[in-house]
């Protein structure tokens, strides 16, 4: 059976386009324009979803993007609002949610079972016994979430952009449409957004029985179309506000980041359910979603309904549907006191019966959807008297009670809203700077009142930004409230639903009251109002009108709850969409791809781990990369390392606050570590010093620390005031460190530099040429060998790399990664910030007590390192050695040093270090346990524990001889 | 001979075959297959590293500045250009950014007067990478990748912003070169692989491509 109209002027659809689809396995036939709901409705479904929790049966409620018990999948594609989703060819939808499909769905069970299951009953079972825990985790998985997600599907990269205007309008509805003209008028870059297909709101469904101005709409959209100052976007959701007027606008395969000027909030009201019982069959509907199918798709949704309202609105829309082929057997109103409108007149001259001061005490089911409405008269308590119920026969029940601003935005925000009980309804109070709101979500119904809102928040928004306008006055709201106070209806046998998402019935908000539940926020989370995929646009507005009666008080004094972007879904592959995922190279990573580098992250930077040949481990390659340096000569990429200038009269004084060492009696030439710690006196970043000249320094920091570090200089400049210039030199400079004992004669043979003991020595620093680039030299032996670490600018990188390893050819120089540096400072037990520290360790625990001067009049953390310095050590870095036969079960980092059956400590480091043919590392330990020679045990993967001895550092050279290579 | 410096995206370009030419020291992608010109009609991307560039900044650079006879934006975030090509860009009220064009000498004679630094100004060395975006559909690109309206600017407005692009701090400033709008873009070196990279992929979804430097319309 075909439900489809006769031609219906302004519809949406286009006939001359057939599409086929199929539901459920079964074939449908709908027209281009159609969504996939109207096409279903249109082809004679009824029901089109099952309900989240027990599986009830569903047919349409909205048409207006919150049809949840309407979702659907279509291949990869889950969760299609299919009322609002435009139908395309050769879909195959499937409603979500069921077990075993629409019909047959074994998930209906749970509908006899309601009784068991009400709100919030998985937080008092289910806990116990544990064992079965497992068990029902499973089934709720099983059980719970929509829709099937398809891990083989593509990835979308749905393109992100940003976008600019004067003046955002969200919501084209008249007061919309008003507003874009009003401040285009006067000179803004309009944007007018609305998430329908079509721009024209409710004018395109809304037909106020024939008495708006013919062609109001068309006249409106050609002058919309026509302005050159406006761009408009329909089937665009603003689904968010973010500071600044910052919207994300999101279309079907694209979110645009909109930065407005300002923006008018003109986003209308969402239709609110009545709450009786069965109020979720098929057949029961919004008065605005019958009249969204018959005007804009041309489908008849039932033969005859009953239309129950509480305003005037609900006598247009009962008009309109009769003459658009709805038999309207009566028309229910809340209300008992009214004037008849024209419309009311009309329809008790076609003879459709109305019944003032009257509800529904529930729907009757016949065939799988309404058969009967079951009536009565309202008492002075707000009850229905059931002892006069009546039972009026139709196909359908069309509720118009009321509605709730569609506010989410101005809320976000930060608008101060207040409830006006003359139009029942949250309404703007204070809005921010550069927000406006106009039409329905201000309380403003009449279509001319909304039209002149519309045209006075343009204006103001267009004034408010410097355009030349004329102020606008004040538009009053509604006279008579459109919504009715309370469309609640109790019943014994429930089933009276409040928030379709998830089947909360009105006895569960009462329970959770009971409970103790009884703050608007609180009873969101116990019963899980407004957090389905509708997120409260149905349901909010009666939970706090329930609670607002439970508690005696006013839904202005309950108030709403917090909203917060997104206030609609948004697909995930939009907030996913194209990735900005910077990363950094050195200017050698060509040279490291080619050496065969495996790369690693650093931070954000990729650096060689190790270089890999073939038929060799890892483990191989890094031992073999460390033997080098030790032997003969190897080199590495260091130049993520933080690198610094500090120029000026001040520049050492500086240096002196900001470090914990000493720096002002550094002869020029010479290098010194440099530890720094913060206010609390906890160790954040290490480097060296190197004095260039007299009020000159150039330093380095660790690899993830140097854009803190220059903030933090940055800052305490602007505090100290000191003479100074302050170079991040991070990116700018490459650095390269040769190391190993041939390491002067490979560098000697590529610069003019005198490399001798006694010119350059330990720790010295020099500039000169190296490789005909200018360069900074430092004589510094973070893995333990003679060695230089050679500082160039970024574009002279390859040309120096390349010259150093044609001048080691000879020694067998080679590079080598991270994990071999890794391995040959531990030999030399130099810690690294962040893994052998952490966020509390200070200077004494590292046992780094000789890089800080207490005597010096002032450093960052000295006060705290005072006070630290009074207080015994909670723990202590040891160096530790494994014994011989423990190298199979060796700990890892970050594994347990257990005393007693407690925890005393955590390695930090640890590796095999070929040198000693012996396990090394350092942990932290309890202070009574650091002395040398002490034994501990550390608890292994499988609860192993291995013991080790605390031995004295460094474990490799421990006078440091061939660092310093004096005798060469 | 071996040039001493190299672009920081000499890897990518050097996958394009492109037509190498020494310029200042390093290799530079002079051109490149492919129709430069119907590029531009899209977005074209070119890879200026090679251009030399120096900073300065303290209390007494803009005075320093002015008695070298070097132009001085007036305002901050200006830039303006030098009389033998190149910019000069103030990123603050006390810092700026100076890139000579291929002919210049302003840098080289910025670092032979001030060395080390003088009394309130100190140098800063600049390696950034530099490109340049050009094409008629460039501001689809932008608007893709940053945050600012770019298209807000008059034409003839000399604005230089400091800003993020794909996540990555850049110095850009805008300029119309026989009637086709062209960006020039900076940023640090380290972050030149990927920036490139993903300019250039978004650039070839909107019908552009890398061109070689010969072919901008500069």
């Amino acid at each position: 059976m075909s439900a489809r109209l006769p031609p219906v002027p302004g519809e949406w659809i286009d006939r001359s386009v057939d599409i086929e689809f199929e539901f459920e396995g079964r074939p449908f036939r709908g027209f281009a324009g159609d969504t996939v709901t109207s096409a279903l409705i249109a082809g004679g479904a009824g029901t089109i979803g099952r309900s989240f929790k027990y599986h009830r049966p569903r047919g349409v409620l909205s048409m207006a993007n919150h049809d949840i018990n309407a979702m659907m999948q279509d291949g990869a594609r889950m969760n299609l609002r299919g009322d609002v989703v435009p139908l395309r060819k050769g879909m195959r939808l499937n409603a979500v949610n069921t077990l075993g499909g629409l019909e047959a769905d074994r998930g209906r069970l749970l509908d006899g079972l309601s009784a068991f299951l009400p709100v919030g009953f998985y937080y008092k079972a289910f806990h116990s016994p544990k064992g079965l825990f497992p068990f029902w985790e499973r089934m709720f998985r099983r059980m719970t979430g929509l829709g099937r997600l398809e891990f083989s599907s593509p990835r979308l990269r749905t393109p992100k952009r940003y976008d600019f205007c004067d003046v955002l309008v969200i919501g084209a509805g008249p007061s919309g449409l008003a507003a874009a003209l009003a401040a285009a008028d006067a000179g803004a870059k309009v944007c007018i957004v609305d998430e329908n297909a079509r721009v024209g709101g409710s004018l395109t469904y809304q037909r106020d029985a024939g008495n708006l101005i013919p062609g109001m709409l068309d006249v409106l959209i050609a002058r919309i179309v026509a302005h050159a100052r406006v761009s408009v976007r329909a089937a665009t959701c603003a689904a968010g506000y973010f500071a600044d007027h910052w919207v994300p606008l999101i279309e079907d395969r694209r979110m645009t980041k909109m930065r407005a000027r300002a923006i008018v909030v003109a986003t209308g009201v969402a239709e609110q359910p009545a709450v009786f019982r069965n109020n979720d069959l098929p057949g029961v509907m919004l008065v605005s979603a019958a009249q969204r199918l018959v005007h804009r798709y041309a489908v008849k949704p039932m033969e005859s309904a009953v239309v129950l309202t509480a305003n005037d609105e609900g006598y247009a829309a009962a008009l309109d549907l009769h003459r658009g082929g709805i038999r309207v057997t009566a028309v229910l109103d809340l209300r008992r006191d009214i004037s008849a409108t024209e419309a009311a007149k009309q329809l008790g001259a076609a003879g459709v019966p109305i019944r003032c001061g009257y509800g529904i005490y529930e729907a009757r089911e016949a065939k799988g959807r309404v058969g009967a409405a079951v009536a009565g008269p309202l008492l002075d308590s707000g009850d229905l008297d059931v002892a006069r119920q009546e039972t009026i026969g139709c196909e359908g029940i069309l509720m118009g009670v009321g509605y709730a601003p569609a506010a989410a935005l101005l809320y976000q925000s930060g608008a101060k809203m207040r409830f006006d009980g003359s139009v029942q309804q949250f309404v703007p109070d204070q809005l921010p700077a550069g927000v406006f709101a106009a039409g329905r979500v201000n309380g403003v119904y009449d279509i001319d009142d909304r039209l002149r809102d519309g045209a006075r928040a343009g204006t103001a928004a267009a004034a408010f930004l410097g355009f030349a306008s004329t102020a606008h006055p004040a538009v009053p709201r509604a006279q008579s409230s459109p919504s009715h106070p309370y469309p609640i209806f109790d019943h014994p046998k429930a089933k009276n639903f409040v928030d379709f998402d998830e089947d909360l019935q009105l006895k569960d908000f009462i329970h959770a009251a009971q409970e103790g539940f009884d703050n608007i926020e609180l009873l969101k989370r116990y019963t899980t109002v407004g957090m389905g995929p509708s997120q409260g646009k149905h349901s909010n507005m009666n939970a706090i009108r329930i609670l607002a009666k439970l508690l005696r008080k006013s839904p202005g004094e309950v108030g709403s709850t917090t909203s917060r972007p997104f206030f609609h879904p948004v697909p995930m592959s939009h907030l996913a969409g194209r990735g900005f995922h910077p990363y950094r190279q050195t200017p050698l990573h060509s040279r490291h791809e080619k050496a065969g580098a495996v790369f690693m992250q650093a931070g954000i930077w990729l650096r060689p781990e190790y270089y890999a040949f073939p038929n060799k481990s890892k483990q191989d390659a890094v031992r073999e990369e460390a033997s080098t340096v030790r032997s003969s000569v190897g080199m590495i990429d260091v130049g993520t390392l933080g690198k610094m200038e500090i120029s000026g009269p001040d520049a050492a004084a500086f240096l002196e606050r900001l470090y914990t060492g000493k720096f002002g009696n550094m002869k020029i030439g010479m290098t010194r570590y440099a530890l720094m710690v913060d206010e609390a006196g906890v160790i954040i970043d290490d480097g060296v010093v190197a004095r260039l000249g007299e009020d000159r320094f150039y330093f380095t920091t660790t690899t993830t620390g140097s854009a803190n570090v220059y903030r933090e200089m940055t800052r305490l400049n602007v505090l100290w005031q000191m003479q100074v210039g302050i170079v991040n030199a991070t990116g700018a400079y490459a650095a390269i460190n040769i190391a190993g004992p041939r390491s002067r004669e490979v560098l000697g043979t590529i610069t003019q530099l005198d490399l001798s003991a006694n010119a350059f020595p330990y720790l010295g620093v020099r500039e000169g040429c190296v490789a005909d680039a200018a360069a900074r030299v430092m004589r510094v032996g973070f893995v333990g060998e003679l060695g230089y670490e050679i500082h160039v600018a970024a574009d002279a990188a390859c040309h120096l790399w390349d010259a150093l390893m044609k001048s080691g050819q000879a020694h067998g120089i080679r590079p080598f990664g991270v994990e071999a540096q890794r391995l040959l400072r531990l030999e030399k037990a130099h810690i690294i910030i962040g893994q052998d520290t952490d966020g509390l360790t200070t200077p004494v625990e590292a046992a780094m007590g000789w890089a800080v001067k207490m005597d010096k009049p002032y450093f960052v953390g000295q006060r705290s390192l005072k006070i630290i310095g009074k207080k015994p050590a909670k723990s202590q870095l040891v160096g530790f050695m494994l014994e011989a036969g423990d190298a199979d079960a060796a700990p890892k980092e970050c594994h347990l040093v257990i005393r007693d059956g407690g925890i005393a400590g955590r390695v930090t480091s640890i590796a095999f270090s070929p040198a000693l043919g012996r396990h090394v590392g350092l942990a932290f330990v309890a202070p009574d346990m650091a002395a040398d020679g002490s034994r501990f045990f550390i608890r292994v993967d499988g609860g192993r524990m291995v013991q080790a001895r605390v031995v004295p550092t460094p474990f490799y050279d421990p006078d440091g001889a061939r660092q310093k290579a004096e005798a060469a | 001979m071996t040039s001493i410096r190299m672009s920081p995206v000499h890897a990518q370009l050097e996958a394009l075959q492109p037509q190498w030419e020494e310029r200042l020291g390093m290799q530079v992608a002079a051109k490149l297959p492919g129709d430069a010109a119907a590029m531009l009609e899209a977005v074209a991307i070119a890879d200026l590293s090679h251009l030399r560039k120096c900073g300065l900044k303290g209390p007494g650079a803009e005075r320093w500045l002015r008695d070298h006879d070097i132009p001085v934006p007036d305002g901050v975030n200006a830039w303006a250009m030098l009389p033998a090509g190149g910019v000069i860009a103030r990123l603050g009220r006390s810092e700026f950014f100076v890139e000579d064009g291929e002919a210049g000498v302003v840098v080289e004679s910025i670092g032979a007067s001030l060395g080390f630094g003088a009394a309130g100004v100190y140098p800063v060395i600049r390696q950034d990478a530099g490109f340049a975006l050009a094409g008629r559909r460039v501001n689809e690109l932008l608007v893709q990748t940053c945050n600012v309206n770019f298209e807000a600017f008059g034409a003839e407005e000399k604005i230089a912003v400091m800003t993020q692009m794909v996540g990555v701090s850049v110095l850009a400033i805008r300029a119309i070169h026989a009637r086709v709008p062209c960006y020039r873009l900076w940023c640090d070196p380290t972050f030149a692989p990927y920036f490139r990279e993903t300019l250039t992929g978004i650039a070839e979804e909107l019908g552009g491509a890398a061109i070689g430097v010969d072919a901008l319309p500069i």
